[in-house]
């Protein structure tokens, strides 16, 4: 570690650029003019190419878009300043190694350029991510109109399929996956007291490849031809044979995907080396565990995904065959390939909340874990396990049927280490002092309604009843009861504990409440009943169904109304909360975890004493206990736990 | 734990157990079964159900138990006991869910097993999908738009596709297939009564996947014997409906005369209005185009999404008859 008070007197920002500077130096004034450079670069780079070799016809639109979704986002990552400091350090110019200009927000501008600081950028994640929360969730207010009533009504079956689709990318890549990739970058370097994450520029840069991905998979709704209508799945053939945005869809998950590998190299390294003296494994907050059980899931897991999307792109447009049948392609390859990703992506979406429930029920129940190491261990063989079932999402693809058993058999098991979880965190809230605060009470919520996910898991695990179930509305129900009950709940709990921390102020506790139960009673009103269409024989992504299902569908779609109008509450809270809210204090739930042991919000570098962890996070009741000590003999040994 | 804790949570749990148990039963969550292989589906899935409501009363029982009893006072700061774990109750509650799924897997192989059977003596079908459209061809060559099936004896669906993945599922014989462009899988069914049910797409397959319909008809064995040798139902009208029927046109096109009523495509008892719309000639022309190059005229309101396979896939007679049978349908309309 540097000496702190040498890095403070190296952070002043550089005087502020004036003149012709202003359109050289980095920010949004250079992304206006570097942007369509790059777009030109794109556009010219095909055309060039295809006349010096002779291929005709010399313009071609669609090869075109495909380069130039390539070179303008990079265009727009080289004006907003993504890579000065290595294009510096590349050309051989002068670079400041501790140069910590890029540290803090003062006014909300500095939340619009390419920022250093792990608070400013978890906080950068966690706005971002909720717009593409809102749109999503507008997508599907839309499409549960169409599905009022049976028939055509607001929409062709084309822009539903297009909604669909978008409305499971949005919320998976945009809003579920990077939401706890925010609350992870604000949370995990002051919980395992760390200055900063390990690549602050690198950490810089994957946040601002997100309103990239975003804005592509968005664009793609509206240009000309179509949007991609195949799905979130996007299963080969259908997706090769996809109007113009299907190419926007398959290049937005790129950049997504980029991001979410680099945050997770800088989760891993930064925990696996940034901890704080005496701050062991065994130490660390179940929130810090389940980051980098995530983490090496996304490093291990996400190249697939990359994989298939390419695939189906250059099958498009390089006339490539990995799935075109007709050319020897194999067409189940891209349903292992995506799903080898996107089954660990379910962990991916839920071992992060699983960490947060940890850490608000021990807090809110006065009470330590129940079972720490069972718990850390029970995330390791989820992330273990989590590998060897993803074909059980082909249980009716005509996938080789000696591959059926064996992946029922692990999909079973991993219900195992799940309820092992469950089990714990009632065990840590017997006979504890429970405080029924908004993030406690989407704890609990999110456990009732985990319970029917995990249950519902265990149906659809069985071959038999999957072959039943399998691309009905019961799968519907289930994924919400884990993605939305799941996930999505263990997200509002994690805002509303860590919205003191971050912004410094409280939140309403009565409109918390007033949001959690009309989520709670919204999100089981809208999903449940998708079990019962489903299993009597709704299929799912269908813009028109029969007429028997017209009065539960009807019910379904005004539940999610007010679902969906349960969320303007959340945000009418976060938005007033932030401006006036009451000053929250360092350490508003009495919790032991580092973060909470510094002012709200933390200093510009988090500690200004560098913390020695001298005991586990969780020992409450034991008077006297201690997490951590600040200006102890500095450097200090580190613990042996 | 006190005794009085323990009775508590199991009258919880029970209560809870009651309602669910009702929920489970009152409610018809399942399409009454109409095959062999959907019994015994059935029986996997009321095998879960009965371990579910079990495990979920008890996790209910004691979350809202332990939220009740140890609530705290708004002005309660103490904390409660620093219990770190239980090594005895943390193998408990490894090992019992081990049992229980292990149990479920157990159970589901072995249906599994049972439900591939096909018998010595199978009726064989082969099921071709394509957007939007389901046709069954039976051992005699013979092909239809809808399927027919005999009661009480194994048929087994030689399932594939001609462009992207479908699927084949009918809810009361539980069985579900993938149909994959350049490959065969196949299921068995063995219908336990009579009836007609739908036969449903579930794999998203394009505009037309929310009407890619078909149905099943269960007959009794004497019943379908005397089908097939007649040679089917179809042949009864004119030898043009007969290509209609075989090609699954009725999936996206409304034709009263062949009780279709598709909306994915343009109504075919209009065809005259829109010959004349579409001022392309005659009109036995212009539906012979419209058949063979379906992107040459777009009708307003509609995009190209037809097959432009049809004019190779259908022989040139066949074809004449379905263009004849067309013309004169919409004339007398």
């Amino acid at each position: 570690m540097t000496d702190l008070a040498h890095a403070h007197d190296q952070h002043a920002a550089p005087p502020a650029p004036t003149g012709i500077r202003r359109l050289t130096a980095p920010g949004w004034l250079r992304v206006l003019w570097v942007t369509p450079i790059f777009i030109g670069i794109g556009m010219a780079l095909p055309v060039l190419v295809r006349w010096a070799a002779d291929w005709g016809p010399i313009w071609k639109g669609q090869v075109i878009i495909t380069i130039q979704l390539v070179t303008a986002p990079l265009g727009f990552l080289v004006g907003i300043g993504g890579f000065d400091y290595w294009a510096h350090y590349a050309s051989g110019r002068p670079t400041r190694a501790e140069d910590h200009s890029g540290h803090g927000a003062k006014t909300w501008r500095d939340y619009f350029r390419v920022n250093t600081d792990h608070k400013v950028i978890g906080i950068q994640y966690v706005v971002t991510t909720l717009i593409f929360f809102c749109i999503g969730g507008l997508f599907a207010m839309l499409f549960r109109a169409e599905l009022a009533q049976p028939g055509d009504q607001f929409f062709t079956p084309q822009t539903f399929n297009v909604l669909i689709s978008d409305h499971a990318a949005l919320m998976i890549f945009l809003f579920v996956i990077p939401a706890f990739a925010g609350l992870g970058n604000y949370v995990i370097p002051l919980m395992i007291g760390a200055a900063d994450m390990a690549f602050p520029r690198l950490n810089a840069l994957s946040f601002w490849l997100l309103p990239i991905a975003g804005t592509m998979i968005v664009a793609g709704m509206v240009v000309p031809g179509g949007g991609p209508s195949a799905g979130w799945t996007c299963y080969a053939p259908l997706c090769s044979h996809q109007p113009l945005g299907q190419i926007f869809f398959n290049q937005g998950v790129q950049w997504a995907g980029a991001s979410s590998i680099m945050t997770a190299l800088n989760f891993l390294v930064t925990i696996i080396t940034m901890r704080a003296p005496g701050m062991t494994f065994w130490r660390m907050p179940l929130l810090v565990w389940a980051n980098f059980t995530t983490s090496l899931l996304v490093v291990f897991a996400t190249p697939f995904i990359a994989g298939s999307q390419f695939f189906v792109m250059f099958d498009r447009v390089l006339h490539t065959n990995f799935f075109e049948v007709s050319g020897g392609g194999y067409v189940l390859g891209y349903q292992h390939i995506f799903w080898f990703y996107s089954h660990p992506a379910v962990y991916i979406m839920m071992l992060p909340g699983f960490g947060i429930i940890s850490e608000v029920i021990s807090v809110m129940s006065r009470k330590p874990i129940f079972g720490y190491r069972l718990m850390a261990l029970s995330l390791m063989a989820i992330l273990v396990l989590g590998f060897s079932v993803w074909a059980h999402h082909m249980f009716v693809a005509g996938m080789a049927g000696w591959l059926r058993v064996p992946m029922m058999v692990t999909s079973m098991v991993i219900a195992v280490p799940t309820g092992i979880k469950i089990f714990s965190w009632l065990a840590t809230m017997w006979e504890g002092r429970i405080r029924f605060t908004t993030p406690m009470l989407f704890s609990l919520g999110f456990i009732s309604t985990f319970v029917i996910g995990g249950l519902s898991g265990v149906y659809l695990a069985s071959v038999p009843i999957d072959i039943h179930a399998s691309d009905t509305y019961f799968i519907v129900a289930h994924i919400h009861y884990v993605l939305f009950g799941g996930s999505v709940f263990t997200i509002f709990a994690g805002f509303y504990y860590w919205f003191p921390k971050m912004t410094g102020r409280m939140y309403s506790e009565r409109l918390g409440q007033l949001h959690f139960w009309l989520t709670y009673v919204g999100f089981n009103l809208t999903f449940f009943p998708m079990h019962y269409i489903g299993l009597q024989g709704m299929p799912r992504r269908v813009a028109d169904y029969a007429g028997r299902f017209a009065d539960i569908n009807l019910f379904i779609s005004i539940a999610s109304f007010g679902l969906g109008a349960s969320t303007l509450v959340f945000l009418y809270n976060m938005a007033r909360s932030w401006a006036h809210g009451p000053a929250a204090g360092a350490n508003p739930w009495r919790a032991m975890t580092l973060e909470w042991q510094v002012s709200s919000p933390p200093p510009i570098f988090n500690f200004d004493e560098v913390p020695q962890v001298v005991g586990n996070p969780y020992e409450y009741g034991i008077p006297g206990a201690r997490h951590a000590i600040f200006g102890a003999p500095h450097p200090a040994p580190v613990g042996t736990d | 734990m006190r005794r009085g804790s323990i009775i508590q949570i199991a009258a919880i749990a029970l209560v809870a157990g009651a309602i669910t148990t009702a929920a489970a039963t009152l409610i018809p969550w399942l399409p009454v079964a109409a095959g062999e292989e959907a019994t015994r589906i059935h029986f996997v899935y009321w095998f879960a159900t009965i371990i579910s409501i079990v495990v979920f009363s008890v996790v209910i029982a004691v979350l809202i138990f332990t939220v009740w009893k140890f609530r705290a006072d708004p002005d309660d700061d103490s904390d409660g006991p620093p219990i770190h774990g239980h090594t005895k109750l943390e193998i408990v509650w490894t090992a019992i869910p081990t049992a229980i799924v292990t149990s479920i897997a157990i159970v589901s192989a072995v249906v599994l097993a049972q439900n591939s059977r096909a018998g010595s003596d199978p009726l064989n079908v082969k099921v071709t999908a394509e957007q939007f459209a389901w046709t069954f061809t039976y051992p005699n060559g013979k092909t239809y738009g809808s399927l027919t099936v005999p009661k009480g004896r194994h048929t087994r669906l030689d399932i594939t596709s001609k462009d992207v993945i479908h699927s084949f599922w009918v809810p009361q014989l539980s069985q579900k297939q993938d149909a994959l462009p350049g490959a065969h899988n196949f299921i068995v069914i063995t219908p336990t009564r009579t009836g007609t049910f739908p036969v449903v797409c579930t794999e998203l397959c394009g505009v037309g996947h929310a009407l890619m319909r078909s149905h099943i008809t269960i007959v009794e064995p004497a019943k379908f014997d005397a089908w097939l040798k007649s040679g089917g139902q179809a042949a009864a009208g004119p030898p043009g409906l007969a290509v209609f029927q075989q090609n699954g046109c009725g999936s996206c096109h409304t034709l009263a005369s062949a009780h279709a009523t598709g909306k994915i495509g343009p109504d075919l008892d209009n065809l005259q209005a829109e010959a004349a719309k579409a001022n392309r000639g005659p009109l036995q022309a212009f539906i012979k185009e419209s058949i063979e190059t379906p992107q040459a005229y777009i009708a307003p309101g509609f995009s190209d999404v037809m097959p432009h396979i049809f004019g190779q896939q259908i022989p040139t007679d066949k074809l004449d008859q379905l263009v004849q049978y067309l013309a004169a349908g919409s004339k007398s309309a």
